[in-house]
């Protein structure tokens, strides 16, 4: 179990040294996801009231464009001379390897959900302190789930000769639609005033995806990328 | 103890080798037994199933039917000895050739310094820059250690002199010679005639994705 975890640290240290490096991913997606909500704030807002219940739909609509584009994008990375095949020739639990990507990509989209939260909150007149904690606790969940799925699949295109981004798209969207709509629903609940108690249906819903994603991703990854 | 009995295996035997992709057979039925201290020349015609044995003996692939054997040794117990050089340099070109070469030792568990390989693949000053600036000899030098820093007993070459200058083909000639001396078992895969006849000890001739012939 050590020897596993180290493997996975050290893949994703070495994205995330790429990544500070280049700021390639981060910089380019997050603008993207910047992009969206300041478009739709300027198309959708009419009155504070009606800009508070688009915000959820905004905010993820954002956070799934970009973390998918994010997760794409880093395995391109791997893509580029092919250093995938030196990566699976390596003698590492080819487990460790899909749990050091998504280590890196959730550390992505985090980074990029740190930009546009703040802003979403602004465009759209959300008062996000009252409801800061559990907010960010449902979009840790929903991500988690939603990048492990991009991660697991995000190899699958990368291996892929062409059409990789229609491989991602026509792959993972579908999969992460319960996820995504879990999200979504949960957090306009939660711009409502739900308690905690009401909104536990979806956190377990969530928490539920993110599990099996997690254990699809460490025991299919093997499988998934062999010829 | 020789040099041979210091690898973990010393031959690497297929037995039934297919491998299908969809209905297309890029390999059929293929038995071939590479040896250690020597070199086999992997020719054939593109399309033959040069490419597709190198990936199957990596474990980059699976068979469709038919076993491997590397000594005693099976799948990922087997792939630690295993190094693979191919035309792409399989190296992050965001990093420096030495943040490559420490990434992969740690992941193979090689410890101590890596100055041993700088000196031996005369990685100079170019190895402390991003590979993207490196040119396709300094490339081929830095993919050559990230092969070799394991020491592997089975060393797979798929085009491995391609886009090479005189001098890299020439360094690239020794690297295997001392690779052989030290017992390892290489294959090579070239469409290099030249440098096929110098460097080859047997031939595997692939035709179709079988085996033609083969020659000692």
């Amino acid at each position: 179990m050590k020897g596993f975890l180290a493997a996975s640290w050290r893949i994703a240290a070495k994205d995330l040294r790429i990544e500070l490096r280049t700021k390639e991913v981060v910089v380019t997606t997050g603008l993207f996801a910047l992009l969206v909500v300041v478009l739709s704030s300027l198309a959708f807002y009419l009155s504070k009231g009606l800009a508070e219940r688009l915000a959820p739909g905004v905010l993820w609509i954002a956070i799934a464009f970009s973390g998918v584009m994010a997760v794409g994008r880093s395995w391109e990375r791997e893509r580029d001379n092919q250093v995938l095949r030196a990566l699976l020739l390596a003698p590492i639990p080819r487990g460790a390897l899909f749990v050091g990507k998504l280590l890196a990509n959730l550390l992505f989209v985090f980074a990029i959900e740190a930009i546009v939260l703040p802003l979403t909150a602004l465009f759209f007149h959300v008062d996000l302190l009252p409801i800061l904690p559990m907010l960010l606790a449902l979009m840790a969940l929903g991500t988690l789930g939603f990048v492990a799925a991009g991660t697991l699949f995000g190899a699958l295109a990368a291996r892929s000769s062409n059409a990789r981004d229609l491989v991602l798209s026509l792959v993972v969207f579908p999969l992460i639609a319960p996820a995504l709509l879990g999200a979504v629903v949960a957090t306009r609940d939660l711009f409502a005033g739900a308690s905690v108690a009401e909104l536990f249906g979806w956190i377990r819903a969530l928490a539920a995806f993110d599990l099996i994603f997690l254990a699809a991703g460490v025991v299919l990854f093997d499988p998934l990328l062999a010829d | 103890m020789s040099a041979d009995t210091q690898q973990p295996f010393t031959t690497v035997r297929t037995e039934g080798l297919t491998k299908l992709y969809g209905r297309t057979p890029a390999l059929v039925t293929v038995d071939v037994e590479l040896h250690a201290r020597q070199v086999t020349v992997i020719e054939g015609a593109n399309g033959s199933g040069k490419s597709t044995l190198v990936q199957l003996l990596a474990q980059l692939a699976r068979p469709t039917r038919g076993t491997i054997a590397y000594g005693q040794l099976t799948g990922a117990d087997a792939r630690r000895h295993v190094g693979l050089l191919a035309h792409a340099p399989m190296l992050y070109p965001d990093l420096t050739g030495m943040e490559n070469l420490t990434l992969f030792a740690s992941l193979y568990g090689v410890d101590g310094s890596l100055d041993t390989l700088r000196e031996r693949f005369e990685l100079g000053r170019f190895a402390d820059r991003p590979t993207r600036t490196c040119s396709r000899g300094q490339l081929q030098r830095l993919a050559l250690a990230r092969a070799l820093l394991a020491k592997p007993a089975l060393l797979l070459l798929d085009e491995p002199s391609t886009g090479l200058d005189v001098r890299g083909v020439e360094r690239l000639a020794a690297v295997i010679d001392d690779e052989r001396e030290r017992g390892a078992i290489v294959a090579l895969v070239t469409h290099d005639a030249a440098f096929a006849d110098r460097m080859a000890d047997r031939r595997i001739r692939l035709s179709r994705g079988r085996v033609s012939e083969a020659a000692a």
